[in-house]
């Protein structure tokens, strides 16, 4: 089943990964629990995609490789999509880093430590984003 | 000796016999004509014979003499050459002229046949010159015969007197002729003519020809023997208007003191002028040595009045003061320049007069151009009979150089003194057998005392495992080489042991030889604990930057392993066989997450929280999760707690877990060793920290530099993770304090101590802030 092949009755959410293992894991949770999902592979595609779409929300893994890491991800979206401010979810593999804690104790943004459960995952969607 | 027989004493003229007449004018004439032949006499005994002879005429006497006592002895006069008197009579005369008489007095002769008058002589001072005797056959001496006696004696006084007088003249002028012929020194006599009146024997015998040859010859006959230059006839006349005159001549390789005395005479062939030349050629000679080395030697004389005022100087002094020639220095009185202070001036001269001579006297001089001249003075003084210093001599020497030198050398002694003294370093010397000679100002500083020191082997100091090091250092040393940074343990003055860095340096003799050895000592326990850590917290940030980017990297698979086994397990086509061993999948992924986030723990920087945290209660609350199992165990817990610690910045959870594994691991240590268990618990404050001590008497730790190390770990397998005081140290770390462990010195057990900073009322405050926000 491949999700960008089959129209969505409603916005899909974004999800910002540059591993693939763990973006695969991640949309295919969300996809049973019959969420859209869009999958970007760097924060820089991650943007690019938010500019044209309209999506339901925003997860972002924090250390990704490139210009723009979560950090940037979720500033942008503050400035330039301030509707989405408040939908985004954070996904942290290094909480010991001081940026990551820096970042996640200045905004009330939720923030998935890896490795997270099915329903850690499931559950701060639903709280965040709503029910598909 | 037989006593004569008396006729009569004193005058026989009152016997009253008559005397035979003769006219007295008779007497008168010859009288007056033996007063003339007695002026003319020059020769005493002829004109007493004469006398003796005229008398015995006059008075009829058979025979007369004069007896003169000369000396002790008794000279007969007789006026006839033939005495009629025998041996035997002679005799008895000479023996009765001995004896003193006041006036006339007539003796028979012994035999009775004739008489003797006998009369004194006396010279007008009344001394005895000697007896008038007179021999006639026995007629009585008539009163104007005893008074013709009595004008004989006077007569024969007066002769005797005036001869005398005249041949002590002739005497003495003779003497006085031959002490003058006796002088050395040449004498000549010169009139205002410019004739010799007279010379002494040296200076004819010099010329080779008789002193009366000379008389009458011109003084100038006498120029070849010194030269005055003088343009009189006489060459040692300079000018006659003085009565002295007192100069130096040469001539003939001679050098002459010539003494010149005039004297005036009633008219001018009578005035005289006297010279003296006193050969002073060998003075001279050695005055001129004395002179020479007086002016060549090289250390400065002077004669100088008791006031300082110079009198005599030589060379070397006038050049030592920087004067430009004696003269200069002796002009006018320099004492008040020479002296830089008067006290110095009046100091030298007490010390003068107290004693006199003064040796190695150091005083400092100025030169004329203001320049200070060092000397040292050696100085006498010359008294005069009472005692007051009248003339000051003395030696100088210019001891500028040697001052100079030595007060650089005593600089550079006091440099090294200094160097040596206030060097942090402990610096020793050794002799090449290893015994300590001397130590520095430092060693004494540090505790050691004198005793423990010289003369003891410094490698007795030297922890015994590391004695033989030392001694091969020293041997190194011994053989010339420098051994440099030799680190070893060695005993401290408290006995406690110190980590000491050694330089031993060879010192070499004359001959060099290396016969001491110079070791330098520094205690570097302080910085070398302090590299240890250092050290430590470098390598525990390195083992904390390669952790956090392994779990990062293990997280994300781990993400997709537990996300894809949950997906599996809820996925209800999986049979229930594979279901199980996603059971075990899922539980080990589980543990694996538990491994990385303990590895995070340790790697974090900061707290998770930061709020006031009372240590004290965050221990109580601890010790409370354990005290079943403690107290079930018999391990006793003893609490120091000082209630006044203060309170640190952080997050108590991540405290209490710290606090937890440190108790935890001091409980599996005692339960190991057996031991009744007993571990102290103390707080206190030191400076700015916070400080907990765990102190535990369990088996101690096997590496405590290691201990903190993840995955370091003596426990038994699956006993734990190895990662739990790894966990103390991160969380310790991020709350900025630091974390430390070693087995306790003497005893059995370890120490852990946690430090934290103390919140300050700034950092407070600003939590406060955060916390309210």
């Amino acid at each position: 089943m491949n999700a960008t092949a089959i129209p969505r009755p409603a916005a899909a959410i974004l999800v910002i990964e540059d591993e693939p293992s763990v973006s695969a894991f991640v949309t295919a949770a969300l996809q049973r629990r019959g969420y859209a999902v869009v999958e970007a592979s760097s924060g820089a595609a991650g943007i690019d995609k938010l500019r044209s779409g309209a999506f339901a929300g925003v997860i972002s893994d924090i250390r990704m490789p490139g210009d723009i890491n979560g950090a940037d991800v979720h500033a942008w979206i503050s400035k330039n999509r301030p509707d989405l401010a408040a939908r985004i979810i954070l996904i942290s593999g290094d909480t010991a880093n001081s940026e990551t804690q820096s970042l996640l104790a200045s905004s009330p943004t939720p923030c998935l430590e890896k490795p997270f459960r099915v329903q850690q995952l499931i559950s701060t969607v639903e709280k965040t984003f709503g029910k598909p | 000796m037989r006593e004569p027989k008396r006729i009569s004493a004193r005058h026989t003229a009152a016997s009253g016999r008559k005397a035979p007449a003769r006219p007295s004018q008779n007497y008168s004439q010859e009288l007056m004509e033996l007063a003339v032949d007695a002026a003319n006499s020059r020769v005493l005994p002829e004109f007493l014979r004469r006398f003796a002879q005229r008398a015995a005429e006059m008075l009829q006497g058979e025979w007369a003499a004069v007896a003169e006592i000369v000396g002790n002895r008794i000279e007969l006069h007789a006026g006839a050459a033939e005495s009629p008197l025998s041996l035997s009579k002679r005799e008895w005369l000479l023996e009765t002229l001995t004896q003193k008489r006041p006036g006339l007095e007539i003796l028979e002769l012994p035999g009775g046949s004739r008489l003797v008058a006998l009369y004194p002589i006396h010279a007008g001072d009344g001394e005895l010159m000697g007896t008038l005797c007179l021999l006639r056959k026995k007629t009585a001496f008539s009163p104007a015969e005893e008074k013709l006696l009595s004008a004989l004696a006077s007569h024969a006084a007066l002769s005797m007197e005036k001869v005398r007088r005249f041949s002590q003249l002739e005497r003495s002028k003779k003497q006085w002729v031959e002490d003058i012929d006796a002088i050395s020194d040449y004498i000549a006599v010169h009139d205002q003519a410019w004739r010799i009146v007279r010379t002494n024997r040296s200076l004819a015998t010099q010329l080779g020809i008789p002193p009366a040859a000379l008389v009458g010859e011109p003084i100038s006959s006498l120029r070849h023997i010194a030269e005055t230059r003088s343009a009189l006839p006489c060459p040692f006349c300079r000018d006659t208007r003085e009565a002295r005159e007192e100069y130096v001549a040469t001539g003939a390789g001679r050098t002459f003191l010539v003494s010149t005395s005039r004297t005036r005479g009633a008219t001018e062939e009578e005035s005289r002028t006297i010279h003296v030349l006193k050969d002073i050629t060998d003075r001279r000679e050695a005055e001129r040595r004395y002179r020479e080395l007086f002016d060549s030697i090289q250390e400065g004389l002077f004669f100088a009045t008791p006031e300082g005022q110079f009198l005599d100087v030589n060379d070397a002094l006038v050049r030592m003061l920087g004067y430009d020639s004696a003269e200069d220095l002796l002009r006018a009185d320099v004492s008040a320049h020479l002296y830089p202070t008067p006290a110095a001036k009046e100091r030298l001269a007490n010390a003068i007069a107290k004693h006199g001579a003064l040796r190695n006297y150091e005083e400092t001089l100025r030169r004329k151009d203001g320049g200070l001249l060092h000397t040292q003075q050696n100085i006498s003084a010359v008294r005069d009979p009472l005692g007051n210093v009248v003339q000051i001599r003395g030696l100088m020497l210019d001891v500028t150089e040697q001052k100079m030198f030595q007060s650089q050398l005593q600089r550079e002694r006091d440099f090294n003194q200094k160097i040596l003294n206030t060097t942090q370093s402990m610096i020793l010397v050794l002799d090449t057998a290893g015994l300590i000679s001397y130590a520095n100002r430092r060693c004494y500083e540090a505790g050691y005392r004198e005793h423990e020191l010289i003369g003891h082997r410094l490698v007795d100091w030297v922890e015994s495992s590391h004695q033989n090091d030392f001694e091969a250092a020293l041997q190194t040393t011994a053989h010339g080489q420098q051994v440099d940074n030799l680190e070893l343990r060695a005993r401290r003055a408290d006995a406690s042991l110190g980590h000491f860095s050694i330089s031993l340096s060879p010192m070499r003799d004359e001959a060099n030889q290396v016969n001491n050895v110079v070791v330098v000592m520094t205690d570097i326990t302080d910085a070398a604990l302090l590299q240890a850590k250092l050290a430590h917290s470098e390598k525990m940030a390195t083992i904390g930057r390669l952790v956090s980017g392994v779990a990062h990297e293990v997280n994300n698979p781990l993400a997709a392993i537990l996300g894809f086994t949950d997906l599996l397990l809820e996925n209800p086509d999986v049979p229930i066989t594979a279901r199980e061993d996603l059971q075990i999948i899922l539980q080990e992924t589980q543990r694996t997450k538990e491994i990385v986030q303990d590895l995070l723990s340790f790697a974090r920087q900061r707290p998770t929280q930061k709020e006031p945290v009372n240590v004290n209660s965050v221990l109580r609350q601890t010790l409370k999760l354990r005290s079943y199992d403690f107290s079930s165990h018999g391990v006793e817990v003893i609490e120091e707690f000082d209630e006044r610690l203060g309170p640190t910045l952080g997050d108590a959870q991540q405290l209490q877990q710290v606090f937890l594994n440190i108790l935890n691991n001091a409980y599996d240590a005692i339960q190991e060793s057996g031991n009744h268990g007993r571990i102290r618990i103390r707080t206190r404050r030191a400076e700015d920290d916070v400080e907990v001590a765990f102190i535990d008497n369990g088996t101690g730790v096997v590496d405590p530099e290691r201990i903190f190390d993840p995955f370091f770990t003596t426990k038994q397998a699956g006993k734990g993770t190895g990662l739990g005081l790894s966990i103390c140290y991160g969380i310790v770390r991020a709350h900025g304090g630091e974390i430390l462990c070693w087995n306790n010195e003497g005893e059995v057990g370890s120490t852990f101590v946690v430090r934290l900073p103390a919140a300050t009322e700034t950092a407070l405050a600003a939590a406060a802030k955060e916390a309210g926000r």
